[in-house]
């Protein structure tokens, strides 16, 4: 099995309080993992930690370069003139790169027809609603042909029909080898991918690892 | 009109006229990133920081860039790393290195006796602007041109959101710094014919109004440098025709612009 995310005993220390305490997780190519946990609980936290926006206080991190991050909230101002189709065209970037090409505009188009909304891609996003601008950065992680998708409450803010498209693209995402990685509050997102593993933080360490109906403490 | 071509005629005013329009033009293309920022006020503390620094080399009978242009380059980077690394600290730190810059410019300005000078740069004056000027501008605005060309994907997901830029391994930091040396370096060759004290309005005040009516972060860039250019000419023509300081001219004929695209903007 190929392992798309191996993360060894790491710490996240804000000042001298641990958000993240001592966590071991690792994520196999085609594997759904839902991270759960209270309000606080150091699960957004983590999955900062994973992208490489927040650094290990200790411990070791390895993953796939082909790795995309759709945040709970994105650090960018909500007037920034920039139009949908500019936003989604900029997860086709990597480093040393520094066009973009005809492919990689079909690609974002493409990516905005599988979560509805080709028909904004002229729009700005600051007159887009919050449900809709969690699909432009959903196109956004798409167009970056990811290996591990890191998501962090993707489905706040969706109506029922874009939860349904959201999670019928994760399961061609699964199929064709990537892991996922959802941060989640809802507990009944979990039976969108049923099979999927579910993690519970708890003041910063895992608490309980479910996998595949079975039931491991760590 | 024939006065206003008669004027043209002459060296100065040329060299004012290409010079300042090249620079007004990559002032407001950087002012786009600096406004989108929130750095507005650099543009403010680095001239002040430059007026430190001519007075220093004014005293010192050195040539101005050799002091101006490592000295401002340098506080530009301290300035954005101090306001990347304590966000709120941004404005405080400008407030105080613009003010101490300041401060130190007029006391070695007047120590040396050269006060009379330094209000040129003050208040910029098209004079000021020689031949090697004109082709510095010419050097300036083909690199910051070619870079915003070049890097527009990575300057554009820079501007937008550092953390977002990050997670797609983007050196924020290398980018941070281009744009740092390139708004040091306009602020150093726009203080000559803008003034210390205006040069900030050049940077900033393109950039907010074309922020009122672009579309999309490409049409931002673009309009921002039109109106920049527009607002540098009809500046200059009003200081020429009503005997002003150019730098007066450029910032008033900006407001004019923002003033009216507001109005036209809400009817």
């Amino acid at each position: 099995m190929t392992e798309r995310l191996r993360l060894v005993d790491a710490v996240i220390k804000y000042g001298d309080i641990a958000a993240v305490d001592g966590v071991t997780l690792t994520a196999n190519a085609g594997e759904m993992i839902f991270i759960t946990g209270s309000n606080g609980s150091g699960k957004s936290t983590l999955v900062k930690g994973i992208a490489g926006l927040i650094p290990l206080s200790s411990g070791t991190l390895v993953r796939t370069p082909r790795m995309s991050y759709v945040p709970q909230y994105e650090d960018a101002d909500r007037d920034f003139p920039a139009r949908v189709r500019e936003i989604v065209l900029t997860g086709t970037q990597k480093p040393g790169k520094l066009f973009a090409t005809r492919s990689d505009r079909e690609r974002a188009d493409s990516a905005m027809k599988e979560l509805n909304i080709y028909g904004l891609a002229d729009k700005e996003i600051r007159t887009l609603s919050g449900g809709q601008l969690r699909r432009v950065f959903l196109a956004r992680a798409l167009c970056g042909n990811p290996e591990l998708l890191l998501l962090d409450e993707p489905c706040a803010g969706l109506d029922v029909q874009s939860h349904d498209t959201l999670f019928g693209i994760l399961r061609g995402l699964l199929a064709d080898g990537c892991a996922v990685v959802m941060v989640t509050h809802d507990i009944s997102d979990i039976d969108g991918i049923p099979e999927g593993r579910v993690i519970r933080i708890s003041h910063g360490r895992i608490s309980q690892d479910i996998s595949h109906g079975g039931l491991n403490h760590e | 009109m024939n006065d206003l071509l008669e004027i043209l005629t002459y060296p100065f005013a040329y060299r004012a006229l290409i010079a300042g329009s090249l620079i007004s033009v990559c002032a407001s293309i950087l002012g786009v990133i600096l406004v989108l920022k929130h750095y507005s006020l650099i543009g403010h503390g680095l001239s002040e920081i430059g007026f430190a620094s001519l007075s220093l080399s004014s005293a010192l009978n050195i040539q101005p860039m050799y002091i101006a242009s490592p000295a401002v380059i340098s506080a530009s980077f301290i300035i954005m790393y101090v306001s990347r690394k304590y966000r709120t600290a941004g404005d405080t730190a400008i407030a105080i290195a613009s003010s101490v810059a300041l401060a130190l410019g007029i006391v070695i300005s007047s120590a040396s006796g050269k006060s009379s000078s330094m209000s040129s740069y003050l208040f910029g004056s098209v004079l000021a602007v020689s031949e090697g000027d004109l082709i510095l501008s010419l050097i300036l605005a083909v690199i910051v041109i070619a870079s915003f060309v070049i890097l527009y994907n990575r300057l554009f997901i820079i501007t937008y959101s550092e953390d977002y830029a990050k997670t797609l391994g983007i050196n924020t930091a290398m980018y941070q710094l281009i744009v740092s040396v390139l708004t040091a370096l306009v602020v150093v060759m726009g203080m000559r014919i803008t003034g210390t004290l205006l040069i900030s309005g050049v940077i900033i005040l393109p950039a907010v109004s074309a922020k009122i009516i672009a579309r999309g972060f490409r049409s931002l860039v673009i309009i921002s440098g039109a109106i920049s250019f527009a607002a540098f000419i009809s500046g200059l023509i009003v200081s020429f025709v009503f005997n002003i300081p150019a730098g007066a001219g450029v910032i008033l004929s900006n407001a004019l612009i923002l003033i009216l695209v507001k109005v036209i903007n809400k009817s």
